[in-house]
């Protein structure tokens, strides 16, 4: 049955969602990077001497600076996740209802098999996408209190010492480092399906997603009756 | 029998140690452990008031390295240690006497210092099948454990096989070796990690107790926090290394020969906590990183399974040795990357009428604004 | 009717040992010797990576720490064909020497000697004879009467507060110890220095691996790099740490460890007929001065006497697989086939399987399995392992510092060599090889200093560090000499893991029950016709038992 739609313009990111979401794009990038030179740094050879250079100190204190604002951005992010608008709100993420695991199963047959052809008409997240960023903010949770109960040893401050419990219970600071490392690669992978996603739908749907998280609007098929 | 045991001054005029000396002695003690000046006559008083303290030692799976490790201590040396300042009752690497005569010297003194002594245990509890894989004169090791633990003071709980198990715990514990604080509760004790435990800080934790009449302040996992709030990186002389990113890439190599920093050929000092690289081991002469090799973790829980040594991420478990969370994460992202190439393919396939009929027929046509109000 | 005694935990010892003995007319007429804990560490090495083998196996013991991490790294360096440079092998040669020294020290004073010197007859000793007698032995400083007068006192004092700690319950007064007041003041003495004295030596081990107990090996050398110029590497300072302690040493054995042998034997003459057991000794030797792989340069050489004929020295092959096997005939295993063995090593298992009774029990069920040692053959025969057997195809080869040695001993003790093969002669030959040992151990150390001084600073083969270079499967053994005699692991490599992992240790070899043809083995074997006065106190079977220095942890692992 053919319709004719036009296409309405809608706001759907306020601006401290698309701040968060680009400041949190770049901590993660920073934080990946530095991490992954924590974990595996370059063999330099080097004639100096210690007192000399620092870089690796440098490296780690870059990792730890944008720690602080990686976890105070996602708390500022739940904050909004009670504020914000309809589409920002926590109850995109979890999936409630029977109808967001049904729409997560017809998202599957869309977009992922293509099944069907039809796209779903959705303003904010679609709900499988919604369900995603859910288990990533716990991912988050994870490697921040994973990160914070390591520089719990190395900090003499309260904050930090607030996570210091998490690395008994995890069996150490060895295994509490394997899962904070293990997270690394989580965001990675993520972060490419993710971006490979929003060009996916853009390409498909023409709905403007891209540019949604730089002025805020999508472009939203209406129908003309 | 009447206990007429002399005081530690009694006990060390008759070594023909003089007052003065005896005092010194008290300051010297308490310097080691950190008290102000102030606190040193609290020493003294203590030194010169009390009756040898009873200890008990059980050996359970043991390599015997924490006895080892205990008769190598500095200061105090150990001889006045057990002469002087414990009544070390049972232990069966160095008690006289052996079989009934042994089992007397335990009976004596969980009976007539019910309540007094403390118990010392050397090695890991087997709980697999009865008990049978640690048996003494016909008793298995939990039932010695339970009982001794009953009548004692404190407990402490020496090395990694006494705190977490060690190498009998390591996968797949064939014999179900558990640790003290598994097994035992409703009493304080003393955990006391290593492989083994540094002798001093053995001899320090005994010399806390009997000093100051209570057991160290201990941090979550028990551990006495003046020997165990320090990871080793944080106190590693090598660390300026560390810092500067001048790391030793294998053995021998000329950043060895340089003494860099042994994070690479796979060094837990970062993730471990102990005094090796503040106290360092026999009297101060070394440690293992000042003697070339990584710290292998051997205070800390599991350090046995979280293996390889030589590798600073440790083999992912299920997977080959050789392989980090790194290679396997790396396969998964290639198989991710050819998802997406394959995806992206499909979707110009399959969804190219679709792509083609909202390129042809151009829809855009009426636009409204939609106000970003709070409406969901 | 024999009567069954008794003796667990026998003490002063490594581990969990115990004895049940069938007395008569105050002899023993038979034995039963008992490992009763296991650890499984083979089950527990399967499957880990082979380099870290060495970390896993140190563990077994505690007491001869470093032996098995040596062992380990040569059989992993076997397997995969990795020959280690000179340094390196002289640094494993100084730690082996400053082991076999601390360990045999430790002991005789603290571990044996208990058995020969009575603690509270030392109460009556007159000072200033012990003096006189102490001088007329050694040279040793500390000798004068006010010293030994003040030892007594602060042991009149420790007994007088009726806190007798680690000496309750002992056997003082026993008629067999035969001691004049004087000598046990001695012993007292020299007791509580080498107490002092073992606490120094190993920081040879603290200087080349790190710590001690259990000090850090490598596989393909050494982890501690020789830079003379450099702080953090082996300099000046350090090896004069390792110098001072072998020269030290050497006064120690000499001037404290030998002339007490020498004092104390006369009055035990009668332990040079007791103890002597199986007649059948075996080494595999090591000290090597020009690499493990060639076993004709070793200090202490490897080989087996049969029937103690000193007139010739059979080879013993690790590789061969008729030679060396295990039974478990009388032992707490199961072997996949259903049979006691024997099996060689590289077809060995180990799965536990106790059928013994359930703890609280009065006696083992004898007559089947008994213990957690397996029982090792070579060509189904029962050996002796240990610094007797050592000393013994020294001997028998001709290793001329330990024949001068045993001869002047010999000589001094106005006795033949038949004496050696005994209890006596056991603890002789601990005392001998120990002297031995510090001499070589000091050529160690000027061979390490003039490799450097001419250049040659490698300490580590890493060519074969990378499991990539590894074939699929490789098979190696290693061998060493452990305190307590022939030591060795067997190994086979799949896939870059530990496929199995066997070791066969020297209590191994003494403390087995019997095999499946009833042989028994050392421990068991020597204490036949072993006089026991009170079966209450049954301090001959301690002296008999401790002078094979049993290190059960070891045994079983
Ligand atoms: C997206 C977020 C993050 C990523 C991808 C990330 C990644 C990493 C990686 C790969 C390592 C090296 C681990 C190893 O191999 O041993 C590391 C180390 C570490 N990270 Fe993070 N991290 C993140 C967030 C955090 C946060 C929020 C904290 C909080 C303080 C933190 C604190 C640390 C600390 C303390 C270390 C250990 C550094 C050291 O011991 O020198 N990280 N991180
Ligand atoms: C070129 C890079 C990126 C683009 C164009 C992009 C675009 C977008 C868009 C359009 C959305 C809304 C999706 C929807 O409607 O369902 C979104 C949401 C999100 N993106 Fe990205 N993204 C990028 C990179 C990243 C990265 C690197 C991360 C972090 C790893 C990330 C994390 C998120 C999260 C958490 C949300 C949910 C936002 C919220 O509601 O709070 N994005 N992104
Ligand atoms: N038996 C034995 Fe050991 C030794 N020496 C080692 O191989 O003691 Ni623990
Ligand atoms: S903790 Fe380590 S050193 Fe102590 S007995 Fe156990 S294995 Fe030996
Ligand atoms: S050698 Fe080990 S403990 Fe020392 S700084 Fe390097 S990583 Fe840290
Ligand atoms: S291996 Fe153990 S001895 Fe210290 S340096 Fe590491 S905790
Ligand atoms: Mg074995």
């Amino acid at each position: 049955m053919e319709k004719n739609t036009v296409l309405k313009r809608v706001y759907v990111w306020q601006l401290p969602v698309r701040f968060y979401h680009w400041l949190n794009a770049l901590c993660i990038l920073i934080l990946a990077i530095t991490g992954y030179i924590i974990g595996n740094p370059p063999a330099i050879q080097s004639g100096t001497e210690a007192f000399k250079g620092y870089w690796f100190g440098t490296v780690r204190f870059i990792h730890f600076v944008t720690a602080f604002v990686f976890f105070f951005n996602f708390v500022f992010r739940i904050y909004w996740g009670f504020v914000g608008n309809r589409f920002a709100k926590w109850n995109n993420f979890i999936p409630f209802k029977k109808s967001d695991w049904k729409g997560m199963l017809r998202i599957i047959m869309i977009d992922i098999l293509q099944k069907e052809s039809r796209p779903l008409r959705k303003i904010g997240h679609n709900s499988l996408a919604g369900f995603t960023y859910f288990i990533l903010f716990i991912i988050f949770l994870l490697q921040s209190i994973t990160g914070f109960g390591l520089y719990s040893a190395m900090s003499t401050s309260w904050f930090p010492k607030l996570f210091s419990w998490i690395v008994p219970f995890l069996g150490g600071d060895l295994q509490a480092r394997q899962l904070h490392h293990v997270l690394m690669w989580f965001f990675i992978l993520f972060a490419f399906v993710h971006v490979y996603l929003v060009f996916y739908h853009d390409y498909v749907e023409g709905r403007g997603i891209i540019s949604s998280m730089g002025g805020g609007w999508k472009f939203i098929e209406r129908e003309i009756k | 029998m009447k206990i007429n045991s002399p005081t530690y001054w009694e006990a060390m005029q008759a070594k023909g140690v003089n007052r003065r000396d005896f005092l010194k002695y008290c300051a010297w003690l308490g310097a080691l452990l950190g008290i102000e000046a102030s606190g040193v006559g609290k020493i003294v008083h203590a030194m010169e008031t009390k009756k040898r303290l009873p200890v008990i030692w059980l050996h359970g799976q043991e390599c015997t390295c924490c006895s080892e490790s205990f008769i190598r201590s500095s200061h105090p040396v150990v001889a006045n240690v057990i002469l002087d300042d414990i009544s070390l009752d049972y232990t069966e690497t160095l008690m006289a006497a052996s079989g009934y005569q042994a089992e007397k010297s335990y009976r004596d003194t969980i009976t007539k210092y019910k309540g007094e002594y403390i118990l010392c245990m050397e090695g890991a509890i087997p709980t697999g099948n009865g008990g049978v894989y640690c048996c003494i004169g016909g008793r298995s090791m939990e039932q010695i454990l339970k009982e001794a633990a009953e009548g004692a003071k404190a407990i402490i709980a020496w090395g990694n096989c006494a705190t977490h198990g060690c190498v009998q715990a390591a996968k797949p514990n064939p014999t179900g070796a558990t640790p003290v604080r598994k097994l035992i509760s409703g009493k304080p004790i003393i955990n006391v990690p290593g492989c083994p435990p540094i002798a001093e800080v053995m001899t320090g934790v005994i010399a806390h107790v009997l000093t100051f009449d209570r057991i160290p302040a201990l941090d979550s996992m028990g551990r006495p926090k003046a020997f165990y709030s320090r990871r080793v990186h944080d106190s590693c002389y090598r660390r300026p290394n560390y810092d500067a990113g001048l790391f030793v890439e294998t053995f021998d190599d000329e950043n060895a020969k340089k003494g860099y920093c042994l994070y690479k050929v796979g060094c837990r000092g970062p993730v471990t906590y102990n005094s090796c690289a503040i106290m360092k081991w026999n009297n101060g002469v070394s440690y293992p990183i000042q003697s070339g090799h990584g710290c292998i973790g051997c205070s800390e829980q599991n350090f046995w399974d979280n293996g390889p040594f030589y590798k600073h991420l440790p083999s992912f478990p299920g997977f080959p040795i050789e392989k980090t969370a790194d290679d396997i994460c790396i396969a998964i992202g290639a198989a991710t990357a050819a998802g997406i190439a394959a995806h992206a393919i499909t979707t110009n396939i399959r969804k190219r009428a679709e792509i083609k009929e909202k390129v042809e027929k151009g829809r855009i046509k009426n636009i409204e604004k939609e106000e970003g109000v709070n409406n969901g | 009717m024999a009567k069954r005694i008794v003796v667990d935990p026998i003490t002063r010892i490594e581990g969990h040992l115990r004895i049940e003995a069938e007395i008569e007319n105050g002899k023993i007429v038979d034995a039963y010797s008992a490992g009763t804990m296991v650890r499984g560490i083979e089950i527990i090495l399967k499957g880990r990576d082979p380099r870290d083998a060495w970390a896993f196996t140190e563990r077994v013991c505690g007491v001869c720490t470093t032996v098995h991490a040596l062992a380990s790294c040569r059989t992993v360096e076997n397997a995969l064909d990795i020959k280690i440079p000179p340094n390196a092998e002289l640094v494993r040669n100084l730690m082996f020497s400053a082991q076999q020294m601390q360990d045999h020290v430790i002991h005789f004073y603290h571990l044996h000697a208990l058995d020969w010197v009575d603690v509270v007859s030392a109460l009556k000793a007159d000072p200033k004879e012990t003096s006189r007698i102490a001088q007329s032995i050694s040279n040793w400083a500390k000798s004068s009467p006010k010293y030994f007068s003040d030892l007594q006192k602060r042991l009149t004092n420790f007994v007088n507060s009726g806190q007798l700690g680690i000496f309750a319950n002992g056997y003082w007064g026993h008629p067999a110890y035969k001691l004049p007041p004087e000598i046990n003041l001695i012993g007292v003495a020299h007791y509580l220095e080498a107490l002092e004295w073992q606490k120094e030596v190993i920081k040879i081990h603290t200087i080349l691996g790190g710590k001690n107990p259990h000090p850090n090996y490598l596989v393909g050398g050494a982890p501690i790099s020789i830079n003379i110029d450099e702080a953090n590497a082996l300099n000046m300072e350090r090896l004069n740490i390792i110098h001072k302690q072998l020269k030290d040493a050497k006064e120690f054995i000499n001037q404290v460890y030998i002339p007490d042998i020498l004092a104390v034997a006369p009055y035990y003459l009668e332990w040079s007929k007791i103890g002597g057991g199986l007649k059948n000794y075996l080494a595999y030797g090591d000290l090597p001065t020009n690499g493990y792989n060639d076993v004709s340069s070793f200090k202490l050489p490897r080989g087996i006497i049969l029937d103690r004929n000193l007139n010739e020295v059979i080879d013993v092959d690790g590789t061969d697989e008729e030679q060396i096997k295990e039974y478990i005939a009388h032992s707490w295993y199961e072997y996949e086939d259903g049979s006691s063995g024997p099996k060689h090593p590289w077809h060995g298992e180990t799965k536990l399987n106790y059928t013994g009774p359930k703890p609280p029990y009065e006696y083992l069920d004898v007559k089947n399995k008994y213990s957690w040692l397996k029982t090792p053959r070579w060509k189904d025969k029962p050996m002796e392992v240990g610094p007797l057997a050592r000393m013994l195809v020294s001997y028998a080869k001709g290793v001329p510092e330990v024949k001068g040695l045993i001869d002047t001993v010999l000589g001094k003790l106005n006795a033949p060599a038949s004496v050696l093969f005994s209890t006596l002669g056991r603890t002789a030959a601990r005392a001998i090889e120990a002297a031995v040992v510090a001499d070589w151990a000091l050529e160690f150390y000027n061979q390490l200093i003039s490799n450097i001084k001419n250049g040659d600073t490698r300490m580590a083969n890493m060519e074969k560090w990378d499991p990539e270079t590894w074939p699929k499967e490789a098979k190696g053994v290693g061998m060493t000499e452990a305190p307590r005699g022939a030591l060795a692991h067997w190994i086979s490599i799949k896939d870059k893991k530990i496929d199995n992992y066997q070791l066969v240790v020297p209590t191994t070899w003494n403390g087995s029950p019997r095999d499946a043809n009833g042989n028994r083995s050392a421990f068991e074997e020597s204490l036949i016709g072993t006089p026991v006065a009170d079966p209450e106190q049954p301090l001959e079977i301690l002296r008999t038992i401790h002078s094979f220095d049993p290190c059960l942890a070891c045994s079983v692992h």
